[in-house]
């Protein structure tokens, strides 16, 4: 009953898909705008297609999620380390957590001129963009859940005689968890802007370059390629990291 | 009111010596003098705002007294030990919930270091001691609140405590749990020859299980009277509770606490 009804509402999620899939393919092929501006699935297919042929966008692919992946575990060591020592301390927390509220609106992208001067059209200025900006949601989540022990398991521990690295180990990490993996996930949507916007500077390689040498060659099937290709990134990403959070937090869902 | 009991003469395990306790101008403790003694089991009543919550605090060294003194087998008690464990009544907030039932117990042994191959035997004990042996791969969550409350019990177990501080351990469970609660803690206490002391509201559940208990008042706390429970053990929820001495006392302690109900 409760597995049917599930297979329904994701049968008509697909269905939604296929139907904006289709809207695109009729406004396409009613010619409002120039067929070279603007593709259809068709041609944007077709434009997948030849680009895995040749290699080239499975290149891509690999070097954004590579960098990707780096930009975002430098975030996250940063982000719950930090947000670990800030959140578990009274004093830090007052000390720093005014300056994260200062720095934390920011734009990163904003930020990016001034990587590039520093390091230059690199992976390390892709890195450290990338660190820089999903590095917020991670560090507050943190501190927010490493600072919200609730009083009555600090005592539990004090009366069992944990140390203070066994209550950082066994009682605030865990209860933290819930608000870290909410944080990593928001800062892997981050990233992968991030990411994005830090190819299109470099130009060295990545799905970011991809679509920015497409645009100057007004070659607008392969815009939308790579503009397919990082929503399935964004897809799987966020699918892979919701199945690793429900396995982490299976406690909460009993 | 005639103060009954007097400063305590040293021979106490866990003994309060004229101790006060006040938070800013409140004072919630004034002189309040109590002994311990290994074994007995002690339960404390009184009305709300006698402060029985905080004299559990000051027997665990959760809370340090304003003035007065809190000793422990002779020994100045300025902070939590391990051979005082305490049960408290939330105990939602007292389990960690992401550890299954076993897991939770567990908690306590590593906290000893006691070693990891030891572990699962004492764990399996524990858990079949207060009737969760079917319950050891169940995570709090999954429990009834008896269930979680006998965990917490076992976990108490595990630190080996000579004394157990318990804060109206019952005081959510409903009635029939509560009563299957009692009869479990009076066997627990029996066998391990625990000192308990047990906080509670309820006067017929101080009756039940103590051998003494204390009466608070209210405005600042005091001891205001102690009643010895003079009833055989083991205790019988019909049986004891039906005897003359019990009513007895039901009376006492009811007249005691309706004079301060407005």
């Amino acid at each position: 009953m409760k597995a049917s009804r599930q297979m329904f509402w994701f049968l008509a999620s697909v269905g939604v898909f296929v139907v904006l899939l289709a809207g695109w393919q009729a406004l396409a092929d009613a010619r409002l705008l120039p067929r070279a501006f603007f593709p259809g699935p068709d041609l944007t297919w077709r434009a997948l297609q030849r680009g895995l042929a040749s290699g080239d966008m499975l290149q891509d692919t690999f070097t954004t999620l590579r960098r990707l992946a780096l930009g975002w575990a430098l975030a996250s060591v940063i982000g719950v380390g930090l947000g670990a020592i800030v959140g578990t301390s009274a004093w830090a927390r007052a000390w720093v957590a005014p300056m994260f509220e200062a720095l934390r609106p920011l734009p990163a992208s904003a930020i990016a001129p001034v990587v590039m001067l520093l390091l230059g059209l690199t992976d390390a200025m892709i890195l450290t963009l990338i660190a820089f900006g999903a590095l917020w949601p991670m560090l507050l989540t943190t501190v927010h859940g490493f600072s919200s022990i609730h009083p009555r398991r600090l005592e539990v521990a004090q009366s069992l005689g944990l140390s203070r690295v066994e209550l950082i180990w066994k009682i605030a990490l865990p209860g933290a968890l819930p608000d870290i993996m909410s944080g990593l996930r928001l800062g892997l949507t981050v990233a992968l802007i991030l990411v994005v916007v830090g190819e299109m500077i470099t130009v060295q390689g990545g799905l970011g370059s991809s679509i920015l040498l497409a645009a100057r060659a007004f070659n607008a099937p392969g815009i939308f390629a790579g503009i397919a290709v990082l929503g399935v990134i964004g897809l799987v990403t966020n699918a892979f990291f919701a199945w690793v959070e429900k396995y982490a937090l299976r406690w909460q869902r009993r | 009111m005639t103060k009954v009991m007097g400063p305590a003469d040293g021979s106490g395990l866990l003994q309060i010596q004229s101790a006060c306790v006040s938070f800013g101008a409140v004072e919630v403790l004034a002189g309040v003098d109590l002994e311990l003694r290994k074994g007995e089991f002690v339960c404390v009543i009184g009305p709300s705002g006698s402060g029985k919550t905080t004299l559990l605090r000051l027997l665990a060294g959760l809370l340090p007294p304003t003035s007065g003194s809190v000793t422990f087998r002779g020994k100045a008690h300025t902070k939590p030990s391990r051979d005082v464990a305490i049960v408290f009544q939330d105990y939602a907030n007292a389990l960690l919930p992401w550890r299954t039932a076993e897991a939770n117990v567990s908690l306590a042994l590593e906290a000893a270091g006691v070693p990891r191959a030891q572990r699962p035997a004492r764990i399996r004990e524990l858990l079949n001691k207060v009737g969760l042996g079917n319950s050891t791969q169940k995570y709090p969550t999954e429990m009834s609140g008896g269930m979680q409350q006998r965990l917490q019990i076992a976990r108490c177990l595990a630190q080996e405590p000579d004394v157990l501080l318990m804060d109206e351990p019952f005081g959510a469970l409903d009635a029939m749990t509560r009563q299957k609660l009692q009869d479990e803690v009076l066997a627990i206490v029996a066998e391990s020859s625990v000192t308990a002391f047990f906080v509670t509201h309820d006067l017929e559940e101080a009756i039940y299980l103590g051998d003494r208990i204390i009466a608070l008042e209210p405005n600042p706390g005091r001891v205001c009277r102690v009643f010895d429970v003079n009833l055989p053990r083991p205790r019988n929820q019909l049986s004891t509770r039906e005897m003359p001495e019990f009513l007895r006392l039901r009376r006492e302690l009811f007249d005691f606490i309706q004079q301060f109900e407005q």
